[in-house]
């Protein structure tokens, strides 16, 4: 450890392989679907602690989302089942694309389609209007077509993933499913495809149920969605550390992440930096909180960079 | 919208399972209909409440709070003194306009239609209001008129007639609002409804609460925190 005031929380995701990166601030991230596209939170987030946010799943044309109920909570996690609700690309590119360049806020694109071709669509579009990095979802448990589809299948998704390359030059992330057997075939497909990153993990399937004895009978309420939060911290810090047996490109861990030691522990199985999911919804200021706090940490503790604390997690 | 850190100035039973609490915070402006989030210990999510009252000289405002599991018990079982965060001021409010209106508000729904017509009353502005609950020891007071078991719906068509009524504002279980809605269509009446809806994120990011309205011939999604609470009744697809 080396004693140095002027610590730094900077980071740069880097595919060894080519050379593509992308510069954070911090390795604090908003994960696709809680932070909407950013300009909603003003006011309750210091955007200059955050590495980037990851905007709502978008798809190419707007979508309604699942009618019914779409949140259900359960002990120490939420099941949403909200299905891509969100204004399709077009909208995005028009009406906040120019506001997250205007307040200069660094962000990844998440994208999601039912086809090879609507992937291939959305790339393409990322790529014409400059947009630095993309967040390929193939892991949506919410949707009935596509989506997931290709996230559960290594020859598919290796093919999704190299169309979406050779049209998108930019920093490339793919985020994976924990809805599958093993995922390490999974992760190699991505990476062999092209691929500059891995997020991981989306939601997992679950299934939320209520019973309620009222009035001499029973009411029963069934929620089928995606199940995030801090329950899935032990799935996710798994499967990332399956993830890293078989990539050397970068991992951004998603999962229950509330605290510092939630880091510490993602870094401990091979993490580069941190997307904060449905935390943001208990504490709109958790993910540049967080940051603040690594950086105390770092202070406190004589790190004088992230890479640095990351060895010493990692090697000590 | 901001982050607030607000204490407890007082806490009290006002009918079953309901309690009061109002809280003292820098929170400076808020207006009926809207709705306050609080962070509950060991929960995933906040828990919305409606704002019943707000005392701008004070610098308070009033919540009621009905028991329906943990997060409602915490709050429940503050004390006088105590800190609580909450996000302020949340969703947008009942459109007031000038005109004879009724508010009717069944079971805790009454909450925000008492702040309504404390506004209402402000600006003189000729108002009924007309509760109604499941029985005696539910009642929470402030109305005009108590309806107690039954619908609080019944005579209602009378009750708009008798007071020439030209706007209605309500709050209360979905299928009360629906019903309602029907009443508004055959009377040609405006009826502001306020909703509620589980939420995730209370200020429209993740669409958790996300409702349909039916509005010039088209269907269109609107989220209950952020877009509402309060909505056209007319347009709500029930």
């Amino acid at each position: 450890m080396m004693s140095n005031t002027s610590n730094t929380i900077n980071t740069i995701l880097k595919n060894p392989h080519n050379g593509n990166s992308f510069e954070l601030k911090s390795p604090l991230l908003c994960a696709s679907g809680t932070f909407g596209y950013a300009d909603e939170y003003e006011g309750l987030v210091d955007f200059n602690e955050l590495g980037a946010i990851v905007t709502k799943g978008i798809t190419l044309e707007k979508r309604p989302g699942n009618a019914g109920e779409r949140i259900f909570e359960c002990d120490f996690g939420l099941i949403n089942r909200i299905g891509l609700e969100n204004i399709g690309i077009n909208d995005f590119i028009n009406e906040k694309l120019p506001i997250l360049k205007q307040k200069n806020i660094n962000f990844i694109l998440n994208i999601a389609g039912s086809t090879l071709e609507d992937y291939e669509k959305l790339s393409y579009i990322a790529n014409e209007n400059d947009i630095k990095a993309l967040e390929v979802n193939v892991s949506c448990p919410n949707v009935k077509h596509g989506c997931l589809e290709f996230g559960l299948k290594p020859d598919l998704l290796f093919e999704l993933v190299k169309k979406i390359r050779a049209n998108y030059k930019g920093f490339l992330i793919v985020k994976l499913s924990p809805n599958t057997t093993d995922i390490k075939p999974l992760a190699q497909s991505a990476q062999s495809a092209g691929a500059d990153c891995i997020s991981a993990i989306n939601t997992i399937r679950a299934l939320g149920v209520k019973v309620n004895f009222e009035n001499n009978k029973f009411n029963k309420k069934f929620v089928q969605g995606g199940l995030s939060g801090a329950c899935i911290k032990p799935i996710s810090l798994y499967m990332i550390s399956q993830i890293k047996q078989v990539v050397v490109i970068p991992v951004i861990a998603l999962g229950g992440i509330y605290n510092l030691n939630d880091l510490f522990e993602y870094i401990s199985v091979g993490a580069d930096a941190f997307q904060v999911g449905t935390a943001n919804f208990l504490y709109p200021s958790i993910a540049s909180d967080l940051a603040k706090a690594l950086k105390d940490f770092m202070m406190k503790n004589g790190f004088s960079c992230f890479e640095e604390l990351k060895k010493e997690i990692l090697n000590g | 919208m901001k982050d607030y850190k607000g204490q407890i100035n007082s806490i009290e039973n006002i009918a079953k399972d309901v309690v009061k609490i109002t809280i003292l915070s820098a929170l400076n402006d808020c207006c009926p209909g809207q709705f306050i989030s609080i962070l509950c210990p060991n929960k995933i999510i906040r828990r919305p409440f409606s704002i019943a009252d707000f005392n701008e000289k004070e610098k308070t405002i009033t919540i009621f709070v009905k028991y329906k599991g943990e997060g409602t018990k915490y709050l429940q079982n503050l004390n006088v003194g105590d800190y609580i965060n909450f996000i302020a001021p949340l969703g947008h409010g009942f459109k007031i306009e000038n005109k004879k209106s009724l508010l009717i508000g069944a079971g805790i729904g009454i909450a925000p239609l008492l702040f309504l017509k404390k506004e209402l009353d402000k600006n003189n502005i000729k108002n009924y209001l007309i509760s109604g609950f499941k029985a005696n020891d539910e009642v929470i007071k402030g109305s005009d008129e108590t309806k107690i078991g039954g619908s609080v719906l019944d005579d209602i068509e009378k009750i708009i007639e008798d007071k020439k009524i030209e706007l209605i504002y309500s709050c209360g279980p979905n299928t009360v609002l629906e019903k309602l809605s029907k009443i508004a269509k055959k009377n040609n009446i405006k009826t502001q409804v306020a909703l509620e809806k589980v939420m995730a994120c209370s200020m429209g990011v993740c669409k958790g609460c996300a409702i349909r309205l039916f509005r010039n011939n088209e269907i269109i999604n609107k989220t209950v925190c952020h877009d509402g609470p309060v909505f056209d009744a007319c347009e709500v697809m029930w």
